[in-house]
């Protein structure tokens, strides 16, 4: 029990409170964050998974061999059925070329099919979810639908052979994508009507997608023994082969909540070791003390053993405690945002935070430890001799070991950890070598300066082997701290420039030459202000060269397979950027049209600059030599094509036009209008996908954004711990300087200009490390474009010496409003 | 109870070899008690230190209580001082965040002692603290706190106390106090006293006295007081 009552007295005494602090802070930001991110995950997953209407779909040419189903049973998962198809409805005379969509009645697994009983509905109140597809002999339809085909609820459309009665319109439906694959407008039906509509004939291009859901770990099992049974027909699609676009948004927002845990581990490791050390100094009396009173090393070694387990575990708890409630706030702040339901967080979400108290103890709570107990026990007669103790430079590999270890395991990420070691080296290295440089020259320069600065950088020199591990610790929490804020911004910024407001979300297609006028005039009307208009041909590609395509690429290029849409511009859009070649200002070979190629495209079919293609738009030819390839974002919500031609190529092809066009919802009944205006319009609607993905991307913004701050808190944490490991000696300075007749002026002068100092330097290497970091990460890490960033040498210069030199005096404050000589009395 | 053969204690500096003990034998009888005397330097304390185990002589031998000390390891020679050795110094060494009765009972916990407060509370009352039992060090003067030194070095009964100057810190009038509470505790548990003092009035006070000059012993006699 004599260890409980030490570290008890320790407590009381304030001599554990600042390692307890860090190391509580330490583990309650990692389990706020590994919990945090846990549930985020898990409720981003499931929604991104409503992309999909299931955890995994199976998608084929083929109806699905009835062996799949037993397999599924065996591991319980849920399973549905969507088959989807173009077939012309009919109504009386009225005809329409429809996506129709048979679903099976558990449709969708994962995800909300709205549905109404007013067309083009948007208030909320006339919108309900339905339980399951539509029943047999109904069919639910897409509201442009009703105008094409002149019908209302209520009425009859035919499929193929089959009659059947429109019921409801359908607002939204999971798995719609973001790819409009389906230009026609939507019907869905029952799965067992589909029979009698006698649509589906041998050669028919139909999608069938065998929809599954159930606990990730079954899924994969179940999944391992569906794919032997695979043909190349078949292929599992997953979130991320859905949307590559949002992937890539999850993708980054997680990581950039994993750098947050690791750059709080590391700024708390940091106020740990400092707060170990101090302890460790302040202990070395005692220790001598106890020594001479009989106590042996090894009885040493278990006292001090035993009381930092204790504290470390205590620590432990109560940051895990309150880490969970940290996130559980977070979480109601969160959700009351945004309509996401978060799940509970996993236990193995507490493992990280565990791990973090105990690698804490072992790499930083211990070294500075380490060597107390062989404080030979004549110290207590000879104050004057120095105690071996661990050399900072030991303290700091051990540090960065445990660093390297916490970093890979959080991040499983060799690139970041690497990046993240990388510039922490550097630092500390530039750091070293700065500050000797520094403190050199302020030596000079002190011999000449006035009373308040020498005083002010004597005080640097005399602490100089301190001064010199503040500045690193500054310079390391500065760099974190301006690395994690710029980041942020540059991830905001990313995702709101794919999706900004206002990004247009429906497109129009099929308009007719004479019609561009009258429907731009017509929207010029309602302020609504469409994007360009693209001339559109449909055209399938037949030859390379010359030759026939080779089944090999046939068999990559599914393209080859199908009609694709040819355009022409003369303005690239912006979204596009050429990656070989040259756009139509430098393509100068005559009597030959250009064609410029989408990257993945050409990649597929293997074409190069200069190769011919020729193409085959309704029996007549088209051929084009390959003048660039480009990139393309598909996910701009732009209309983007394949195949861009030079100008005048489709003049004589009888183009129709699309464009796209942002529509408020207000002026959802807009496309009412149009269609009743102009029927053979086809409008694809995305705003129901867009809102979606802005609303994902809205709740990774607003965790990133909190997580920032919990950083920052540990941040300051650390700054306020290496200023406390120096106060006493400082204190004791001052007081004496008080007791001297300095002034309280003079001395706050100094104290400003030494902290401001240390703060200046400190930046100044902490905005060279954050550079090296950021763009190391924005490299290898985020693989987004490389920017310079120049707040973070403003803001990490200027900043940091205000901050610190401001942390500095608050810290002396006592100081200078004690009375010297009660202040003396007291630090004696 | 003490006996010190040829003690010389050599250590490295910069400078060169530096000899600071050279040759030094005494003997204490159990009960007796001794000082050590000499000018600033002149190794007073480094013997002290030695001939209580804290630290290892160049050459020489230190038997205490029957045991060498100079044979034996550090773990063995602070089981030697555990049982047998009590130590008042002169900068008190309290600890600043325990309470005047948390420092007396600190070497009793340590050693497992069974009632370390009763002990604890019975020597502070016998050194007059008995109202600054919950008062920490920084509440109390200079006498006040060697008083609780005291009463920590006696708390373990001891069979030998070594004192460092244990008057050096206070004014003559607290130290004529301090050195009376030392001798009665001293005379009252029959412990052997081994102090260093440059003050002639203490050194008087004990019955065998030896001076130090440049590490040697220059002068070795009973004192006429004791």
């Amino acid at each position: 029990m004599l260890p409980l009552r030490l570290l008890w007295r320790n407590w009381r005494s304030g001599e554990v409170r600042i390692l307890a602090g860090a190391l509580i802070l330490a583990v309650a930001v990692v389990s706020c964050i590994s919990m945090f991110t846990d549930r985020l995950d898990t409720a981003l997953t499931a929604q991104s998974h409503t992309f999909l209407g299931a955890d995994r779909v199976v998608r084929s040419s083929q109806p699905r061999p009835p062996e799949w189903q037993p397999l599924a049973d065996k591991y319980q998962l849920g399973t549905a059925t969507t088959i989807r198809f173009n077939s012309m409805v009919y109504s009386g005379d009225n005809m329409h070329l429809a996506s129709v969509k048979a679903v099976s009645a558990a449709y969708p697994l994962l995800g909300e099919l709205t549905i109404s009983e007013q067309p083009f509905a948007t208030d909320p109140e006339k919108i309900s979810v339905a339980a399951g597809g539509p029943p047999a002999g109904q069919a639910w339809v897409d509201s442009r639908l009703l105008p094409l085909l002149d019908v209302s609820l209520g009425e009859e459309v035919v499929v193929g052979e089959k009659p059947l009665t429109i019921t409801r319109v359908i607002i939204d439906e999971p798995d719609r994508g973001s790819n409009f694959s389906a230009f026609g407008a939507r019907l869905m039906m029952n799965e067992s009507d589909l029979a009698a509509t006698r649509v589906i004939q041998p050669g028919s291009r139909v999608r069938y997608s065998w929809l599954l859901s159930g606990p990730e770990n079954t899924l994969r099992s179940m999944l391992a023994e569906l794919k032997p049974l695979l043909s190349p027909h078949e292929r599992i699609v997953d979130v991320e082969s859905a949307q590559q676009g949002l992937a890539k948004t999850l993708d980054t927002g997680r990581k950039f909540l994993m750098l947050s845990a690791m750059i709080s581990v590391l700024l708390a490791g940091v106020a740990i070791a400092i707060a170990a050390r101090r302890f460790a100094q302040r202990h070395v009396d005692q220790v001598a003390l106890m020594k001479s009173l009989g106590a042996g090393c090894n009885k040493i070694r278990r006292l001090y053993a035993v009381q930092l387990l204790v504290l470390s575990l205590a620590a432990s708890l109560i940051g895990l405690l309150l880490g969970s409630g940290l996130q559980a706030l977070v979480a109601a702040s969160v959700s009351s945002l945004f309509p996401v339901q978060l799940a509970a967080p996993g236990w193995t979400s507490l493992l990280p935070g565990l791990l973090t108290g105990i690698v804490c103890l072992v790499f930083f709570v211990a070294p500075p430890l380490w060597h107390l107990p062989t404080v030979p026990p004549i110290k207590i007669l000879r104050r004057e001799l120095a105690v071996s103790s661990v050399h900072y430079y030991w303290q700091a590999f051990l540090g960065l070991l445990a660093m390297i270890f916490l970093v890979v395991l959080f991040s499983r990420d060799w690139w970041l950890s690497g990046s993240i070691v990388l510039a922490i080296i550097a630092l500390l290295v530039l750091v070293a070598a700065f500050a000797t440089l520094l403190l050199g020259l302020g030596r000079q320069l002190g011999r000449r300066a006035g009373s308040v600065w020498r005083l002010a950088l004597s005080g640097l020199q005399r602490n100089a082997q301190q001064s010199v591990v503040q500045m690193m610790v500054f310079g390391l929490a500065i760099m974190l701290l301006l690395s994690l804020t710029s980041l942020r911004t540059t991830l905001l910024e990313d995702w709101q420039l794919q999706l900004p407001s206002g990004t247009p979300n429906h497109f129009l297609m099929n308009i007719a030459t004479d019609e561009v006028p009258q429907i731009t005039a017509m929207m010029a009307q309602r302020d609504l202000e469409p994007q360009h208009m693209f001339p559109m041909v449909r055209g399938r590609l037949t030859h390379i060269n010359g030759q026939e395509p080779t089944d090999e690429i046939r068999q990559r290029a599914e393209m080859l397979r199908r009609e694709v849409n040819l355009s022409w511009t003369d303005t690239m859009s912006s979204d596009n950027k050429i990656v070989a070649g040259d756009w139509w200002d430098g393509w100068h070979e005559r009597g030959v049209y250009g064609v410029s190629v989408e990257e993945q495209t050409a990649q597929d079919l293997g074409l190069e600059l200069g190769d011919d293609l020729q193409f085959s738009l309704g029996g007549l030819r088209l051929e084009a030599r390959v003048a660039s390839i480009r990139s393309l974002k598909w996910d701009s919500m732009n209309p983007n094509f394949f195949f861009l031609l030079s100008p005048g190529a489709l003049d004589d092809f009888s183009p129709t036009y699309l464009t796209s066009v942002y529509l408020p919802p207000e002026q959802k009944l807009f496309i009412n209008q149009l269609l009743g205006a102009f029927p053979t319009v086809v409008v694809i609607e995305m705003d129901r996908v867009i809102a979606q993905i802005q609303a994902i991307v809205a709740q990774v913004s607003a965790g990133v954004e909190l997580m920032l701050w919990l950083v920052v808190l540990g941040g300051f944490f650390v700054m306020w711990a290496a200023v406390s490991a120096s106060m006493e000696s400082r204190m004791q300075e001052a007081a004496l300087l008080r007791a001297l007749g300095s002034s309280r002026q003079r001395l706050l002068g100094s104290l400003w200009i030494e902290f401001s100092l240390l703060g200046f330097f400190s930046g100044v290497m902490a905005a060279v490390g954050a550079e090296i970091l950021l763009l190391s990460i924005q490299y290898w890490v985020l693989d987004i474009p490389l920017r310079f960033h120049w707040q973070v040498w403003l803001l990490g210069i200027a900043g940091s010496a205000l901050l610190i030199g401001l942390l500095g005096v608050i810290s002396c404050r006592k100081v200078i409003h004690t009375p010297p000589g009660r202040m003396l009395r007291e630090i004696a | 109870m003490l006996q010190a053969q040829a003690l010389t204690k050599r250590v490295t500096t910069a400078a060169g070899t530096l000899t600071i003990l050279s040759e030094v034998s005494l003997q204490v009888s159990a009960g007796d008690s001794l000082a050590i005397t000499g000018a600033s330097g002149s190794g007073k304390s480094t013997l002290l230190g030695i001939l209580a185990g804290l630290d290892q002589p160049s050459s020489g031998s230190v038997i205490l209580h029957q045991h060498d000390l100079t044979a034996l390891s550090e773990e063995k020679r602070a089981r030697v001082r555990a049982e047998h050795v009590g130590f008042v110094f002169q900068s008190f060494q309290l600890l600043p965040g325990l309470t005047a009765l948390e420092n007396v009972m600190m070497p009793l916990e340590l050693h497992g002692v069974d009632n370390a407060r009763g002990k604890a509370e019975f020597f502070l009352t016998r050194v007059g603290l008995n109202d600054r039992l919950q008062h920490y060090p920084q509440q109390l003067s200079g006498g006040e706190q060697q008083r609780v030194a005291i009463a920590r070095a006696f708390a373990s009964e001891p069979d030998i106390l070594f004192a460092d100057e244990p008057t050096g810190n206070l004014d003559s009038t607290t130290g004529a106090h301090v050195i009376d509470l030392l001798f009665e505790l001293n005379r009252e548990h029959n412990t052997t006293l081994v102090l260093v003092t440059h003050e002639q009035r203490l050194a008087e006070r004990c019955r065998q006295r030896v001076s130090l000059e440049g590490g040697k012993v220059v002068e070795r006699r009973p004192c006429e007081a004791a």
